[in-house]
Order: C-alpha cells, then structure tokens, then sequence
C-alpha cells in the first residue's frame, strides 16, 4: 500500500472520530465535511497570503502549521458554539437536514467569495512536509491525541452524561444533567476535530477548493460511523479506515468498484445494525486473546 | 418544616383537564402518598413538578422558592429526584453507569485532572464507583453491577431505577409506581425498604401506588385525585373512611 493512501485513510478515520462525537451524543448531526471545509480554507488562505508564515527553509515550517491549527480550532470552536445554541433545539433527521443546509450554506459562499478563489480554488499551498511518510506520521499523532481525548472522555463524567442522553434525554435531564451544554459540547469538539483535520488536509492535497466540503461528503463520513459503529471510538476509526481504503483497493475491479462500495455501506449495516466494532465484540476478542497478550493485572475495575 | 407547596395548580391537554385546583403540602420528613384511579392526573402532577409537564395555573414552591417553569435539571439539581412510571433507564448503560449518572451533580472533576487521568481524579472516581455499588448493594442489585440495565427483570429494573433516584442524595423523592408488576413478597419487601430508606437517609416521599394496603401501611399522610381534582386528604386512618374516596375509588367496599 502507497503512503499516499495510508494518510488518506488516517484523515478518513479523524473524519469517522467528528462525526461520532455528536451521534455518541444521540445528535446525528452532518455537518463535519462544513468544519473540515473550514479548517482546509483557512489553512490554504493562511499558508499562500501570509509570507511570515513561511520561514526561510525550503519546506514549510511545522509550527506554521501549528498555528493553522489553532487558528482554525478557534474558528470553528466559536462557530459551532454560536450554531450548535441554535441546531442542537432540532431532534434527529431534523438536526440532520439544518446541518446540511449549514455544510451547503458554506459552500456556496466560499464559491462565491473571492478571497478563497471561487469555483477554482487556492493552489500551490506550501509543504510541510517532503514525503507522505512524514504526512503520515504527523497525521498518525493526531489521530492518536484525538483517540486519547475520546477514551478519556468515554471513561469520565462527560462522556456518561453523553451516554445517558443517547439513551433518554427526558430521564438524563431528571439526573440533573444539562441536557443543551452537554450537547453543545459534543458539537464543538466534533468541529474541532474536523477543523484541524482540514487543515492538515490541504497542505497534504496541495489544493483547496469548495468541492471538499459537500453533502456527498457528509454522507461519505456518517457511513464511516455507521459502518463501524457508534459504541465506543474504535468505530468510527476503523470504518473511517476501511472506507477510505475500500475504493482505492477496489479499482483492480474497474468500475464495479463503485457498485461494491455502495453494497458494503448498505448491506454492513444490515448485518451489523450496531456497527462493526461493539463493547461486546471487543470484550469477546479480549477473553479469547492469546496468552502471551495478558497484561500484568487490570489496575481499574473495567 | 413545609417542603414543597403546590397551590390551585391546573393542567390542561387540549380539551382535557387534567389537573384542577389541586393544594397540596409535603412536610419534611414524611412519606406522602397519592392515590387515585388511572388517568386522575397524578403522574401529571409529578411531571409538572419535575419540571417536565408546564402548569396552565397555581403554583408550585420548593421550601420559599417558586419552581415553576425551572428546567428540569435545575429542579433535580434542588434535590428533587423520581423515578418513572414507564421506566425510563440508560438501557444500554450498565447498572453501575446508570448510577454513576445520577450522580451526575456530585461527580464534577476538574477537566484536566479527568483527561491526564491524575491519581486524584482516580481516588475520586474510584469512591464515586465505590459509593454507586453500596446503593446497588441496597436493592440487593451488586450481583448485577456491569450487566447492561436492558437485560435485568421488570422488577430490577424498578430498583434500578429507585437507585438511581437516590444517587443525586435528594431531599425529596418522588415514586411513581414503584410496586408495579411485582408479587405480593416484593412489594412487602418493599414497603420496608422505603420505610428503611427514608431513615437512612434522611428522606421525604411523594409516592403514586395502586395498591391500597401498601399505600395505608406505608403513608403518614395520603391524597386522592379523581378527574384532575383532589377529594380527600389525611391520615390513613381517616382517608379510608372519606365517603367521596369510598365513592370514586374504593367502589365502596373499603
Ligand atoms: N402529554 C399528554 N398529552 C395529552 N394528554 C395527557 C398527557 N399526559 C397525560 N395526559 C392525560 O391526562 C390524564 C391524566 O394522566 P396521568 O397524569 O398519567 O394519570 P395517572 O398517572 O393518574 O394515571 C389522562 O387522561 C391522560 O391521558
Ligand atoms: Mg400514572
């Protein structure tokens, strides 16, 4: 498998991790390819017009990138805050419909302003890095933060709090839990992720343009998630994974592979309704694990 | 000391009257409980005062403080906790989840120490498990700690939920059937249990139960709705020989 394909896939599982956030939530919200979308422009824009940035080597700085991030972290951090206040009012497929109407209206405005270069796009955006392997390697550590934010969260108050209004929110708000914040913070961590995904998206496409963020992408990335499942983080980023993967090692097939592509997103999960990867597939896998892989003891209870 | 106060409080659903002119005070300490036959409004009136249900007219107080039109996490946070008549628990959460749920107010940890999973951020979480498994023990549901709350018996479930009622340490519980669907053993069981709990815990009870010898076992004090309106209040002693409760809900035969 070439490089190339390798960080493909990794930025598809970051995607998978964005999606998964709200919907772990009960909020199927499709709006991640909207935040991505922001987080490329705003790399793109940053890295092409702004010469400081640039440094004096002949590769793009690291913690010019960096920077992008956190810029484009706070960008989308204070959209979602001001979007989520009012989406996050609308229940299931409704919530789904105003998200994509947001990823739409983002859309059509960055075709239609000049600065982020209309239907064409920004070219030419600086590399960070020379290779694909170093790509992979910056794109593999954030992947890991962002898989580590998720354990942790699963694992504390927030994330049962989450937990318990996917279940009933009715009865999570009887528990005194603020159903609205505990939503909008699921919401603003998914655009973040998907913020800062973007960004390492367009310096490794080497081009930026509107197409990036459209509802074909929110559909591709809601199958990430529904593919691998929404239990537990390992879901969405190994459908992330998969997914992005399946059409390149498909195209031995010719154009059958669209045909096969489209069958595994249907048919996985009428198979699998939970998704792919399960609490109770993943402790199966743990009891039946070969002895060489017991650890020392368990230090928590679960 | 008057703990909650709910004056001339009315509910309307479209045409329907739900609840009408009901007053009603719970004193701290006692256990209350609401009789009347299906459909008289009485898990109405634990949904307004859970701040689930809005009132159309009246009032309801917690102590000196109008709670009306609160949401309901602000009036669980009070220290008003229920449980549901149609049992509404995190299915797909274990049991022990479930609890570590309700005790949502209490468990607040700083967000680093949580995400750098500090030794202190564990010695508090462990106590909060700690403190979950002593409420499961209660109900006799330990055994039962890591299976998911979808897989336990209609009767656990009902425990289950009356733990996780507890976990928020309340100073008013509300019980909307808790006896439903069990046998004659397990609602003798019961019945000393909450009798037990209130002591423990310092607790005052608003509880809706069907079952009549339960109920006058149980209640210091008692109301009877019918038709969204209140027709009796007292003892035991004396709601049983109200005629209009004898009338409307005994069907004359005590
Ligand atoms: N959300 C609602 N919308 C419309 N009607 C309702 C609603 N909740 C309860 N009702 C009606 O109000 C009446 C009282 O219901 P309820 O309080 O559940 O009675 P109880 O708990 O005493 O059996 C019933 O006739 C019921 O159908
Ligand atoms: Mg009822």
């Amino acid at each position: 498998m070439e490089a190339g394909l390798l960080v493909q896939m990794l930025l598809g599982a970051l995607l998978g991790l964005s999606v998964y956030l709200p919907l772990r939530c009960g909020q199927l919200s499709l709006a991640t390819p909207g935040f991505f979308a922001i987080g490329g422009t705003v790399a793109a824009l940053l890295s092409t017009r702004v010469p400081a940035l640039a440094g004096s080597g002949s590769t793009y700085p690291i913690a010019s990138v960096l920077l992008e991030m956190v810029l484009a972290a706070l960008l989308t951090g204070v959209l979602a805050l001001v979007l989520g206040r009012m989406v996050l009012r609308l229940r299931g497929i409704y919530l789904a419909i105003a998200t994509i109407a947001l990823v739409e209206i983002l859309r059509v405005v960055t075709l239609n302003l000049e600065f982020t270069g209309g239907a064409v796009g920004i070219f030419g955006i600086p590399q960070p890095f020379q290779s694909a392997e170093g790509y992979g390697a910056f794109t593999l550590v954030l992947l890991a933060l962002v898989c580590w934010m998720c354990d942790r969260l699963e694992k504390t108050r927030p994330g049962r709090a989450m937990a318990a209004i996917r279940d009933d929110e009715l009865a999570a708000a009887s528990q005194g839990i603020n159903t609205a914040d505990t939503k909008l913070l699921a919401f603003v961590l998914s655009a973040l992720v998907a913020g800062i995904t973007g960004v390492v998206a367009a310096h490794f496409l080497n081009s930026w343009n509107a197409k990036l963020g459209n509802f074909d992408a929110s559909i591709t990335t809601l199958a990430f998630v529904v593919l691998g499942g929404s239990r537990t983080w390992l879901g969405p980023v190994f459908g992330g994974l998969l997914l992005t993967a399946l059409p390149e090692l498909l195209r031995p097939v010719g154009d059958l592979r669209l045909i096969v592509f489209g069958a595994v997103i249907l048919v996985g999960p009428l198979i699998f309704p939970q998704g792919l990867i399960t609490l109770e597939r993943l402790q199966a896998l743990w009891r039946r694990r070969p002895p060489w892989l017991a650890l020392p003891s368990n230090r928590g209870r679960r | 000391m008057t703990l909650l106060t709910v004056r001339d409080l009315g509910v309307r659903f479209g045409g329907l009257q739900a609840l009408r002119g009901v007053d009603l005070a719970v004193q701290e300490g006692e256990i209350f409980g609401l009789l009347g036959p299906n459909g008289a409004g009485k898990t109405t009136l634990f949904n307004v005062i859970s701040g689930l249900t809005p009132a159309n007219t009246g009032s309801v107080h917690w102590q000196e403080r109008a709670i009306a039109g609160l949401s309901s996490h602000r009036i669980a946070r009070l220290g008003i906790a229920r449980t549901f008549q149609n049992l509404r628990l995190f299915h797909s959460l274990s049991c022990l989840e479930n609890v570590l749920v309700g005790m949502h107010q209490h468990a607040r940890q700083p967000p680093l120490a949580a995400l750098l999973q500090r030794p202190s951020f564990q010695r508090r979480e462990d106590q909060l498990q700690q403190q979950a498994l002593e409420l499961l023990a209660l109900f006799g549901l330990e055994a039962a700690a890591q299976q998911r709350a979808a897989s336990l018996s209609y009767g656990d479930r009902r425990r289950l939920e009356m733990a996780r009622a507890l976990a928020s340490q309340p100073q008013l519980l509300l019980l909307d059937e808790p006896a439903a669907g069990m046998n004659p053993a397990e609602k003798e069981e019961l019945r000393a249990l909450i009798k037990r709990l209130t002591q423990q815990f310092q607790l005052t009870v608003l509880i809706i139960e069907h079952h009549v010898p339960l109920m006058l076992g149980l209640c210091d004090r008692l109301a009877v709705l019918n038709f969204g309106q209140r027709i009796a209040l007292g003892t035991p002693e004396q709601v049983r020989r109200d005629p209009a409760v004898i009338e409307a809900y005994l069907g004359g035969n005590p």
